[in-house]
């Protein structure tokens, strides 16, 4: 029987190989349909109605007011901008795509498109904190923690949980902390710019691997020699998986082991490498993968919703390649791959004192688009909507914490049992709140 | 009792005809009100349309007034509600209003719109504490028992052991035999300094055969100032400190934040009160005692977290979680929402600042000239925002010149290029070339002939070009009046402005904005500047360059606050949210710590220094045993009560509640002494006892929760890096001073290296450096691989091998691995220790660095018994 103390430190050996699963009957509460997790996250708020949710009234009245007048968001807000992309059906759903989005508009019919988002505030922050820790606030632990914590590793020599950005989100490392989870669930965070083999902090052999062999094995003689110690072979396998990292992670973020077709249509960016390194690592075994978009919010298009042309060039290829090649793989029935940003944008045109041109879009927290594919959901989905011109989510309104309960679910997880014990409470991902988004399920 | 009557109320009214206006209005008006349009009409105004309120119907939003007394059929509000109306359809989203609602809202209207005052405002009802609550075993008062007898009395060393073995007696568990002299003391010297013995040390220790040997060992080891390095580390795990601020997209430091750090390591070395401590960290500004101010860093650092400051306070010096209440009335502890909200106004009473530790002089001479030099860096860029207006409006009346030119027609059709600014007319070449524009202005001149008229299309465009420009000036006077002159940004603020229409706007971004054809910015609008403006901008720069370098250094200053001018009126937030606002929260103690359950509201200032001394005060039960409880964890790695920082209801209940009762008033009538329980514990033969297993104890007690044998403890990161360095001889052991960073270049102990909030030094979090965005209770000690990296790879790993072989070749070859180990480990080695040390070394002139690696990796130098 484990105490609580060697408990902590057994979960934390390998990457939590023997995770949170090990207590629950039958490894999981349900039978899981997948397996793995990506988070591609467009930080800084992508607009959905320039995006995947067309607004005809809203092109109609474009230069006018709002008989309905704007509602509150971070800053001031003028007229109705009509979106200047132009929409069209795509795939055998028929799910109408912007041009900006052309490449994942070919394989919308492996999405459900989410229509109703909503989050509490306008703000960044508490809206990163909300998708990726539950709660507006810091100092929970984050999605991925909560995944590696419940689901363990399923490859010892890989961390269970993987963030990249080229350098740092706004909030930055507390999106993937573990916060009062063992520390071994936290994200590791590498910076997708930088070459494979420092992506790592010491992973770098320093001496032959001969030399650390030779040391290794008297480590262990030296360790085993101390008969009173208890901790001796969590230390000497760990010790191990150490040594095989060395070898092993370079390997996976070497993406020169890909063709050259397969890389450029991921596209040779940030995001486009960082979602190929993705499915490297998910076929690793790594857990769950998240991805923002790049440092800060890039997203975040106050001047000019121009803007997103630039970057949907980036993020759109991206994606649809992922899609492609985790199917191609037969890999997207057993991954989640969730897209989209804090927030959306509002209508109406931004016309705070902050912007030098008026032709962008401020936060919108009261309506937003994401899209959910591959470990078992219904694909070619439309879920809930906006109002006439997309500002507010009023139909079947859902809440970041019914996604993360969703997600869950899927890998086989009860979002209201999957619990941790801190201070005298227990805690979970969706707080006190989430339900399953059953329509969306196949 | 209100709530009873409330519902004989409403029985009342359902029972009978609603006859009084007041009871019609309750019952048939305001839930349809309040359900169906206060979702937008509320709070959120939209439209400008309020309907809380009988005023904000005859007000009334931009369509104009909502109701016309009287006179239903002229009321917006009903062409609204019944669809009549042309344009506006409430509610919205295809819900009409049940046939009755209307005619209700129609009879309301007709006979006055009767808006009683509301018998159900928000006012909440008396919060009660049930009788269990108050009876709960933390808030009872400390409670000093009698050591309890034992039948192994021989085995006791102080009164703590009686609690000890009173409770493993009873349980049938005899307690472990003592750990040998030297694990006691290396455990010891880790304990209250960070560092293992030197050989010199455990020699004399060893040598040492009188009976109060240990105690000597104690008391050297207390009065170190190795000990504060210590002991003040754990605290700033509570007190959440760090270096910088937590900012998301740019470092910022916090440059004094050390002279806090500095403070409460010097507080622990001089043991100081912990009553004192306490209230100079919530109230130095009102202690009169300048040498105190330094730890209000405790509160000036704060990371500003809208709940931060509460939650500090109460799970820091009280183990209670009132944070928890800031929504609603704590759910398991009787702490209502009013009371977060009253210590929440004491903090929103205070504000940050900064005291200068420089002389007055110092201050107002820096004061005096960063205000010159920003004063004028703001006079430069205004006038040449100023002189980058004039130009373009200059630059944008010869448009059809510009265009004509652009388009290669100028000469052609006799027009005089001369007098076209070069650089200008080549922006127009490459603007018109541009592939695409994202308006449509262009394009009759782009698809122009030879033929056609050149003269009259670029006269058109120049027209529109300029009426643009105009146009969005006017726009711009507008908004401005709209949001009463300022354009700042207002949070969650809302205004429907007016904005060019968009091919207009992106014309005149392309012509006039930051980047266009016709826009010169700093530097770049130099060259048109002439004669007296040009000496005035020449004259600028050389002032702002001046004034930039005479502004010197910032002189040092303490992050720290003080009470507002203005004291903030605090009330509660219903629901947590700041827009609905409750009952008034004036700044008092927490309910249930107060006698009769009624707080006084504080009356001084911010009402901190009461706040501190309610917290500090030798009859508040939480805050002696919360210390001795946190002593007690930093030694055994549990607490008594293992919820360090939570005592409420959910918390764990404590082991030996009557040992955490006889520390905590042993603790207040040494007169809050740190040193005095470190010794209570120290002495102890508990915390004496070897870590040997036992499986038919673990079977009773798996958690050694009645501690029957010592627990292991893993190396913190700044105990391994310190005893890297130590071990090394490179430890730089200079106290104090600004934070650097933790790289191969910093020699100094741990806590000096800089703790971010921003972004983590990458030791510190691999091992488990705690968060320092909040408060934090206990360590946790993790192995995993990643830390296995660290001790095969850094340079901190490999360096301080390299230093110890230094170290050891100063002596003879074959008395080397023995002088290493009684550095490492204070001991020697056995003999086949000693024999696969001898056949690795003789690999080659590499193997010694490479066998130091080892010994600093092995589980022995990384794990304290």
């Amino acid at each position: 029987m484990l105490n609580r103390r060697e408990m902590i430190q057994t979960m934390s050996a390998g990457f939590g190989t023997v995770g949170m699963a090990d207590m629950l009957s039958g490894g999981t509460h349900f039978t899981p349909k997948a397996k793995h997790f990506i988070f591609l996250f467009l930080n800084g708020g992508p607009s959905h109605v320039d995006t995947f949710d067309p607004k005809p009234m809203l092109q109609k009245m474009h230069g006018k007011l709002s008989p309905v007048g704007n509602l509150k968001t971070e800053r001031k807000t003028g007229t109705l901008l009509g979106s200047p992309f132009k929409f069209q059906k795509y795939g055998k759903s028929g799910i109408e795509v912007s041009e900006l989005f052309a490449k994942t508009g070919g394989v919308i019919d492996e999405f459900a498109v989410i229509r109703s988002m909503h989050v509490e505030r306008p703000n960044h922050e508490p809206s990163l904190f909300t998708w990726n820790c539950g709660v507006p606030l810091p100092g929970r632990p984050s999605f991925g923690s909560w995944l590696s914590y419940g689901l363990g590793s399923m490859n010892k020599n890989l961390p269970g949980y993987m963030v990249m950005c080229p350098g740092i989100p706004t909030v930055g490392p507390q999106l993937w902390t573990s916060a009062f989870l063992p520390a071994a669930h936290q994200g590791v965070h590498i910076k997708n710019d930088e070459k494979a083999d420092q992506l790592i902090p010491y992973i770098n052999a320093q001496r032959s691997a001969e030399t650390q062999r030779h040391q290794i094995d008297l480590l262990s003689k030296l360790n085993r020699m101390r008969t009173d110690d208890p901790e001796v072979n969590n230390s000497l396998e760990s010790m191990e998986v150490a040594y095989r990292m060395q070898t092993e992670a370079p390997e996976v973020f070497d993406l020169t082991k890909e063709s050259e077709v397969t890389r450029a249509k991921y596209g040779n960016t940030n995001f486009g490498r960082g979602c190929l390194m993705a499915r490297r690592l998910i076929e690793k075994g790594v857990r769950t993968v998240q991805i923002y978009f790049g440092n800060f919010q890039p997203w975040d298009n106050h001047d000019d919703i121009m803007r997103h042309k630039v970057l949907a060039a980036e993020a759109d290829p991206a994606i649809a390649a992922l899609i492609e090649d985790l199917k191609q793989r037969g890999m997207l029935d057993e991954t989640i791959v969730l897209v989209g940003g804090e927030f959306g944008r509002t209508p109406s045109v931004e016309v705070s004192g902050l912007v030098n041109v008026q032709n962008g879009r401020d936060h919108n927290n009261h309506g937003f688009s994401m899209l959910l594919a591959g470990g078992g959901i219904k694909g070619g989905t439309v879920y809930g909507a906006t109002d006439e011109f997309g500002f507010k989510a009023v139909e079947k309104p859902v809440h970041p914490h019914d996604v993360q309960a969703t997600i869950l679910h899927q890998l086989g997880l009860d979002h209201t049992r999957l619990t941790y014990r801190y201070s005298g409470r227990d805690f979970r991902l969706t707080d006190v709140e989430g339900t399953v988004i059953q329509d969306i399920l196949a | 009792m209100r709530r009873l009557l409330g519902i004989a109320t409403l029985f009342a009214l359902t029972g009978h005809a609603a006859d009084s206006p007041a009871e019609f209005f309750e019952m048939r008006v305001r839930p349809v009100l309040a359900k169906n349009c206060y979702s937008c009409h509320a709070q959120s105004k939209m439209g400008g349309l309020e309907l809380t309120s009988r005023v904000g119907l005859l007000q009334g939003g931009k369509s104009g007034a909502a109701i016309v007394l009287g006179n239903p059929d002229e009321s917006l509000l009903m062409k609204v509600v019944t669809w009549e109306h042309d344009r506006l359809k409430m509610p919205p989203n295809g819900a009409k209003l049940a046939d009755a609602e209307i005619s209700d809202l129609k009879e309301w209207i007709k006979t006055g719109a009767r808006w009683p005052d509301s018998p159900t405002a928000t006012k909440s009802k008396e919060y009660v504490i049930r009788p269990d609550q108050k009876s709960f075993w933390a808030f009872q008062p400390v409670k000093k028992s009698a050591p309890p007898q034992v039948k192994n009395s021989a085995w006791v060393k102080t009164p703590v052991d009686n609690f000890i073995l009173a409770k493993l007696e009873q349980n049938g568990i005899t307690p472990n035999k003592p750990a040998s002299r030297l694990t006691l003391l290396r455990r010891v010297s880790y304990d209250l300094s960070g560092l293992p013995p030197t050989p010199a040390e455990t020699a004399e220790f060893l040598a040492d055969k009188s009976p109060d040997a240990y105690r000597k060992v104690v008391d050297r080891l207390l009065a170190g100032k190795r000990y504060g390095e210590r002991w003040g580390r754990y605290w700033l795990d509570v007190a959440r400190y760090s270096d910088d601020k937590l900012n998301s997209t740019m470092e910022e430091p916090a440059p004094n934040a050390f002279r806090y750090r500095d403070w409460v390591v010097d507080a622990f070395n001089a043991d100081m009160p912990y009553d004192k401590f306490v209230k100079a960290q919530l109230a130095a500004d009102h202690m009169n005692d300048p040498k105190l101010l330094p730890a209000l860093g405790m509160y000036g650092l704060s990371p500003e977290f809208q709940d931060d400051r509460v939650d500090v306070t109460t799970r820091g010096f009280l183990g209670l979680t009132v944070a928890c209440a800031q929504c609603h009335d704590h759910k398991f502890d009787p702490i209502p929402t009013k009371d977060y909200y009253s210590l929440l106004g004491i903090f929103n009473s205070s504000e940050y600042k900064e005291y200068p530790l420089a002389a007055k002089d110092v201050v107002d001479s820096y004061e005096a000239k960063k205000k010159r030099a920003d004063g004028v860096e703001k006079e430069l860029k205004d006038f040449l925002q100023r002189q980058g207006d004039e130009l373009a409006t200059i630059l944008s009346n010869r448009t059809a010149d510009y265009v004509l030119a652009a388009f290669g027609r100028g000469p052609k059709d006799g027009l005089d290029p001369t007098g076209l600014d070069g650089e200008t007319l080549e922006k127009w070449q490459k603007y018109v070339k541009r592939k695409e524009h994202e308006h449509t202005y262009l394009s009759k001149l782009r698809a122009a002939k030879d033929g056609d008229d050149w003269q009259k299309l670029a006269q058109e465009f120049e027209q529109l070009a300029l009426a643009v420009n105009r146009e969005k000036k006017e726009i711009d006077e507008k908004n401005n009046i709209t949001l009463g002159g300022s354009s700042k940004r207002g949070d969650l603020s809302q205004a429907d402005l007016a904005s060019l229409e968009r091919d207009k706007y992106f014309l005149w971004r392309d012509l006039f904005g930051t980047g266009g054809v016709m826009f010169y910015g700093d530097k770049k609008i130099d060259r048109f500047l002439s004669g007296e403006w040009k000496r005035h901008q020449d004259l600028l720069r050389t002032r702002l360059d001046l004034d930039k370098k005479a502004v010197p250094e910032k002189f040092p200053f303490l992050h720290a606050l003080a009470d507002k001018e203005k004291l903030l009126k605090q009330r509660i937030h219903v629901r947590g949210n700041a827009s609905t606002l409750g009952d008034d929260a004036p700044p008092a103690f927490l309910t249930v710590l107060c006698d009769d359950g009624h707080p006084k509201p504080f009356t001084k200032g911010s009402g901190r220094l009461e706040l501190a001394e309610a917290i500090a005060s030798p009859t508040n039960p939480l805050t002696p045993r919360v210390m001795v409880n946190r002593l007690w964890q930093w030694h055994f790695g549990d607490g008594i009560v293992r919820t360090t920082s939570n005592f409420g209801a959910l918390g764990e209940k404590p082991s030996h509640p009557e040992l955490l009762d006889y520390l905590a008033s042993n603790f207040v009538e040494s007169g809050w002494s740190i040193k005095a329980m470190h010794r209570e514990i120290v002495l102890s033969a508990t915390y004496q006892q070897g870590t040997a297993d036992n499986s038919a104890f673990a079977t009773k007690d798996p958690d050694n929760r009645l501690l029957w044998k010592a627990n292991r403890k893993r190396l913190d990161a700044e105990a391994l890096r310190d005893s890297l360095l130590f071990a090394a001889g490179t430890l730089d052991e200079t106290a104090a001073g600004q934070a650097k960073p933790i790289d191969d270049a910093n020699h100094k102990r741990t806590l000096y290296g800089y703790v971010s909030r921003k972004k983590l030094d990458n030791m510190l979090a691999l091992f488990d450096f705690p968060n320092p965005n909040q408060t934090s209770e206990q360590r946790v000690a993790t192995n995993v691989p990643l830390q296995r990296l660290f001790l095969l790879n850094s340079g901190m790993v490999m360096d301080s091998a390299k230093q110890l072989v230094k170290r050891l070749e100063k002596i003879p070859e074959t008395q080397r691995i023995s002088e290493a180990y009684r550095l490492l480990f204070g001991r020697a080695p056995e003999a086949e220790e000693q024999k696969l040390g001898q056949a690795y070394v003789a690999h080659g002139a590499d193997a010694w660095p490479e066998y130091l690696q080892v010994l600093m990796s092995s589980n022995e130098f990384l794990y304290v018994n």
